[in-house]
Order: structure tokens, then C-alpha cells, then sequence
């Protein structure tokens, strides 16, 4: 069915806002058949993203841990993370459509600065929703998005978090549905959003398997992303969907017990933020608070095309906690150089349990985005 | 049967009201005094953890019922209880995933076995057909919203599957108190009554007894949610609170 992953997505939203997504459907239909809106697209991501980002061997991880690990350097991105993907190729989309007002959610702030970078560049008006509890956490990418222009707007609802900014975006949206086009961030929501999101992020998926073909001469054994809504992870499964590789998706397992981020691996199918998909929920359909050290995966649904991945059984979901993020946090910082955001620390914390079975294996790890944003979190826990 | 009630009343009013604030028996309570004051339906709502169609004051009920301990097996054991203490009909309004958790089938066949009339669903699928057929075979009216972006075609179809009347949304927006509504609403409920019999109610922003008066000259009901929920709830008698607001509009 049109909007569908087998039984997940749809279009669950107030009726006010139907007419915008089917407007949205048909602006990136038309883009999408359009090459100068692609030529457009990847000018951007060369010279002002820094694309292609390197696909880097890490050699002391690699022997630390048994297997080959290649690290997709998406944290060279501009602004830090792979966010900036989605968030130029849709203010592309927004420009064609005529929208001067953007707004976005964020959790960790890394969509929250894409968003507000793009806007800054095409001089768009932007106010980005973030939970209170994230906005102390992440001061820093606060700061940049006031000092970009953008308007950072706390949310106290709920648990203040990802999942509440996305719900007020969502009311800010229906509120001024005219002249606003809402820049999601994940690969969540209403359809057409997971396609889109999904479109923009799948150039990091073709690159990784153009880079590691002209690297090692062959595909690696299994691609491995973290998963919060899933939008780094859906972009790099797409370059490898057709092929005879694994992928694995890393949720956030957030204290190891009772609280966490693991929709797929504890959820039930359920309707949130206008998609149908695995939600964290209670028996009588209450969305579940959820735990995460790192804020990007602190969401208690997941993107549809996730979960038909995991119920087609084509891709696998596996749990790292806070735990073992901070623990791979501070090993690649001390093996490698590379400080990764604890969003990506969940899939590089992944690769001890998967070297146990598969030594020598080749892998290549979504590395989504850069850490500088996440050293008070982690100096806290440390301290 | 919602659709007559509507039209048997002079000024039909509906109330929303949220369930289980401050506690299940206290809105049973609430029901009856609305009933008695002249309410042509009653809206019951079903706490959502996140009420995305919901302005602050909604928001604000959904969580403090939830806080207080609001479950479905309670609000179902009261229901017959409810239905048989009123005359207006109740209708369940409820986003749609606790009514997809338990099963739709099951729970709207549950709705209706303890003497519901009709549900609202702010959230419905795309698609519709398949929920008002449940409903249709369940013996529950669907009230379908019709926003002020809805298409024509689009009208046509979501009220081709409704049924109890019609729910015309006035704002673009979330619920919530306004103290203006938009001039286009008359406009809107006439071109609905153009292609229907349903009985066309006006929701979403009403704040006081003249945008009610207004309303009713062109519309044959209005809802009435946030303006009775905040006084609901700012209020230490929450019984009086709700039959105060609900006369002060019919008058």
C-alpha cells in the first residue's frame, strides 16, 4: 500500500495536515525526476558538505578487536554529523515549494544545527524544538543554533525530550501549515517523510560501497549503524540492501534493565508522530519514557522502514547500554584519534560482541557523527 | 442516536471532557451534571501520552488523568454505569493508538457493549474505509473531522465515511481556547451542508457563549473542549466548575 513498509508507516496525522503531505509527496516526486535538483543536491554535498567523507581503517581498533573495521567519517561532515544530508537536500526541496519558514525538532542538536546551517545559507526563517532536558545537555549545539540564526524553542512537555519537540513541532506545524514546511530529522513520521529522509541519507550508503570496494577489493561482511529514529542507519543499509551483506542496527539499551531506547528489540507496533511502526509502549498504549546517554537515540519509536527490515528479517537489531557506549567512546579516543558522537559510540561499542563470532570479518561502521558536542555528558559520567 | 439528539436540541452543545481528571468517579459525576444542565452529546476523551492534535490546555488534562492513574479496564467498567445515568449519547473521542493496542476490533465492540454511541479519532489513517467499517459493524457512529485545508474531493470521501454528524474543524491549529474564530467558518460548514444530511458541529477554539450564539446560526452544534477542561480543572469543585462554564454558554 502506498506509504507502507509491508505493515509499517502510513500517514496517521490531524486532517489539517493531509493536504500538506500530499503536497510534500508531489514536490519531491518532481523533484526526484528532475537531474538539475540532484546536480543541485550534490554540488552542495561537495563543496560546501565536504563530500564524499573518507571511509577510514582502523587499524588499532582493528587488532585490538580481531576484525577489519572501516570507519564511515561521517563526523567530517559540516556541522558533525551526517544530519546535514537530510537537512540541505529538503531545504532544497522547501526552496522549490516556496516556504520561507522552516521549523525542525532535534534531540541531541546535531539536526538542530544542520537545520539552522541550511537555513542560514538559503536565508530562511527557522525555529527548532528541543527538549528542556536536551538543552542542557547540549549546550553547546544550543549555542550554535542561536548564534546561526535559528530560534530555539524549549519544550517542557512530556518527558522533554526528543519525542516531545517532535510532537510540538508537529502542533506548530498544523497551527501555521500555510507557510511553513517542517524539516524532520529522522527517518520518522509521516509518509512521505521516512522516503525523503531515507533519499537524502542513502549517498552515504552508495559511497561506503564504492569506497570499501576500491579499498579491500570486495563488500564487507556487515555494515553496522546506530538507531534512534534510524536515519544514518537507513542511508548506509540502502547502499547495501541488494547485496549478500549483514546490517545491523545498534539500539541504545540506555541503563541495561528497564530503561532505555530499544524500540525494536522491546516495542510493539504502534502509532506515533503520524507513522506506524515499533513503539515503547504500555498495555494500554501509553508511550513508554525512555533512557539514553546520548540524546539522539532517547526516542521510543523507530522509522517504519526499520522495523520491516526487522520483521522481513533482511536487517538485525542488536543492544549496546550506556555502559558499553562510553566504554567505546573512550577507546576509539584512545586507539584511533577519533572522538565519535555516543550516538555512534552504540555501533562501534557493538563490534567486541560481534568480533566474538566473526573474527576476521570485515565491517563497516556508520560513524554518524563527532563527539566534542557529547564531553560534558561524558566527563560527568567519568567524574 | 447522536444525529437526532443534535437536532432535537435548540442550542445543541457538546462538551469534551477528559477522562479520569481528577479521578474515574468524579467524571461520572461530571457527566451527569453536564447532562442535567442540557448537553446534546457528551464527548469523552481518552488521556494520550502525546496528544500531538492537542493545544496546552488539553495537553495539561491528558497528562495530570494519566499521572492520576487513568487506565482503560477502568474507564470500560464504568461505562454501561455512565450511559445508563444520561440521556445525552456519549461518544469516546481517543487518538488512535490505545484504541489499536488492545485491538480495534475488540475495543470499539467494547465501546459500544457499554452503551458508547459514536468515537472520534483525531489521528484516523489515510485511509479510513477499514475503521468505519469496524465501527459500522460494531453499531458505532464515526465523526470524521473536515479541516479548513480539506479538498473538496477530499471532503466528499472522509464524509462519505462518517456518520452522527459531521465535525467541522474551525482553525488551523491544535484545540484550544481563541477569542476570534475565522469569518471563513460560516463558509465552510454551508459548502459541508451542500453535500450532506449529517448534521454539520463546529469544534476546536470556542471560548465564550457569543462565538457559540454566533455559531449556532449557521452550524447545528458546537464542541466545546478546552474552555470547560480549564475551568474543570483550575477549579477545587470540579462538579460545579463544569455545570457553571457548560450553562454560562447555553445562555
Amino acid at each position: 500500500m502506498k506509504g507502507y513498509f509491508g505493515e509499517f508507516g502510513g500517514q496517521y496525522v490531524p486532517e489539517t495536515l493531509l493536504p500538506a503531505l500530499v503536497e510534500l509527496e508531489e514536490a519531491f516526486a518532481a523533484a526526484s525526476a528532475d537531474k538539475g535538483f540532484w546536480e543541485e543536491f550534490h554540488g552542495y554535498m561537495k563543496d560546501y558538505v565536504g563530500r564524499p567523507t573518507p571511509l577510514t581503517h582502523v587499524k588499532r581498533l582493528s587488532e585490538h578487536l580481531g576484525i577489519e573495521v572501516w570507519l564511515k567519517r561521517e563526523d567530517l561532515n559540516h556541522t558533525g554529523s551526517h544530519k546535514i544530508n537530510n537537512a540541505l537536500g529538503q531545504i532544497l526541496l522547501a526552496a522549490r515549494m516556496n516556504k520561507k519558514r522552516i521549523i525542525a525538532e532535534t534531540g541531541a542538536g546535531q539536526h538542530g544545527v544542520a537545520a539552522a546551517t541550511a537555513c542560514a545559507l538559503f536565508g530562511l526563517t527557522c525555529a527548532v524544538y528541543m527538549g528542556s532536558e536536551d538543552i542542557e545537555r547540549q549546550m553547546m549545539n544550543v549555542e550554535r543554533m542561536r548564534l546561526l540564526g535559528a530560534e530555539v524553542v524549549p519544550v517542557t512537555s512530556g518527558s522533554a525530550t526528543l519525542k516531545d519537540a517532535t510532537s510540538e513541532a508537529i502542533r506548530d506545524w498544523v497551527t501555521n501549515v500555510d507557510t511553513t514546511y517542517y524539516l524532520i530529522g529522522s527517518a520518522i513520521g509521516p509518509h512521505p517523510y521516512p522516503t525523503i529522509v531515507r533519499e537524502f541519507q542513502k549517498i552515504i550508503g552508495i559511497e561506503s560501497r564504492q569506497q570499501i570496494r576500491e579499498k579491500t577489493g570486495r563488500l564487507p561482511d556487515a555494515v553496522i549503524a546506530c538507531v534512534g529514529g534510524g536515519s544514518n542507519a537507513i542511508g548506509i543499509f540502502s547502499g547495501f540492501r541488494d547485496d549478500p551483506v549483514e546490517l545491523i542496527g545498534v539500539e541504545a539499551y540506555g541503563d541495561g534493565k528497564e530503561r532505555h531506547g530499544a524500540s525494536i528489540n522491546f516495542g510493539v507496533p504502534g502509532v506515533l508522530h503520524g507513522t506506524r511502526s515499533f513503539l515503547l509502549q504500555d498495555s494500554d498504549g501509553q508511550v513508554i519514557e525512555t533512557h539514553s546517554i546520548s540524546a539522539g537515540l532517547d526516542y521510543p519509536g523507530v522509522g517504519p522502514e526499520h522495523s520491516f527490515l526487522s520483521a522481513s528479517k533482511r536487517a538485525r537489531y542488536e543492544l549496546v547500554d550506556d555502559r558499553r557506549a562510553l566504554a567505546a567512546f573512550k577507546l576509539l579516543n584512545r586507539l584511533e584519534g577519533i572522538a565519535p558522537a555516543l550516538e555512534s559510540a552504540h555501533a562501534v561499542g557493538y563490534l567486541e560482541q560481534y568480533a566474538r563470532d566473526h573474527q576476521g570479518a570485515v565491517v563497516v561502521v556508520n560513524l554518524s557523527g563527532r563527539g566534542d558536542k557529547d564531553l560534558h555528558t561524558v566527563l560527568k559520567e567519568m567524574s | 442516536m447522536i444525529t437526532k439528539a443534535i437536532l432535537a436540541k435548540e442550542k445543541a452543545i457538546i462538551p469534551y471532557v477528559t477522562a479520569g481528571l481528577p479521578d474515574l468517579d468524579t467524571t461520572g459525576e461530571i457527566l451527569k451534571a453536564l447532562d442535567e444542565a442540557g448537553a446534546a452529546a457528551i464527548e469523552i476523551g481518552v488521556p494520550f501520552s502525546d496528544p500531538m492534535a492537542d493545544g496546552p490546555v488539553l495537553q495539561k488534562a491528558s497528562h495530570a488523568a494519566l499521572q492520576a492513574g487513568f487506565c482503560m479496564d477502568g474507564l470500560l467498567s464504568r461505562m454501561s454505569t455512565w450511559s445508563a445515568s444520561v440521556k445525552a449519547p456519549l461518544i469516546v473521542m481517543s487518538y488512535i493508538n490505545p484504541i489499536m493496542r488492545r485491538g480495534i476490533r475488540h475495543t470499539l465492540k467494547s465501546f459500544r457493549e457499554n452503551g458508547v454511541q459514536g468515537v472520534i479519532l483525531p489521528d484516523m489513517p489515510l485511509d479510513g474505509r477499514d475503521v468505519y467499517e469496524l465501527c459500522r459493524d460494531s453499531g458505532l457512529d464515526l465523526i470524521r473531522l473536515v479541516a479548513p485545508t480539506t479538498p473538496l474531493p477530499r471532503q466528499k470521501e472522509v464524509i462519505s465515511q462518517c456518520s452522527g454528524f459531521v465535525y467541522a474543524v474551525t482553525v488551523k491549529g491544535v484545540t484550544g481556547a481563541r477569542a476570534s474564530l475565522p469569518v471563513e467558518v460560516r463558509q465552510q460548514v454551508s459548502n459541508i451542508k451542500s453535500f450532506t444530511d449529517l448534521p454539520v458541529c463546529t469544534g476546536f477554539g470556542v471560548s465564550d457563549a457569543g462565538q457559540v450564539k454566533d455559531m449556532l446560526t449557521f452550524a447545528d452544534g458546537v464542541i466545546v473542549g478546552s474552555y470547560l477542561m480549564a475551568k474543570i480543572m483550575d477549579s477545587s469543585q470540579p462538579v460545579q466548575a463544569a455545570r457553571d462554564a457548560f450553562t454560562a454558554l447555553l445562555n
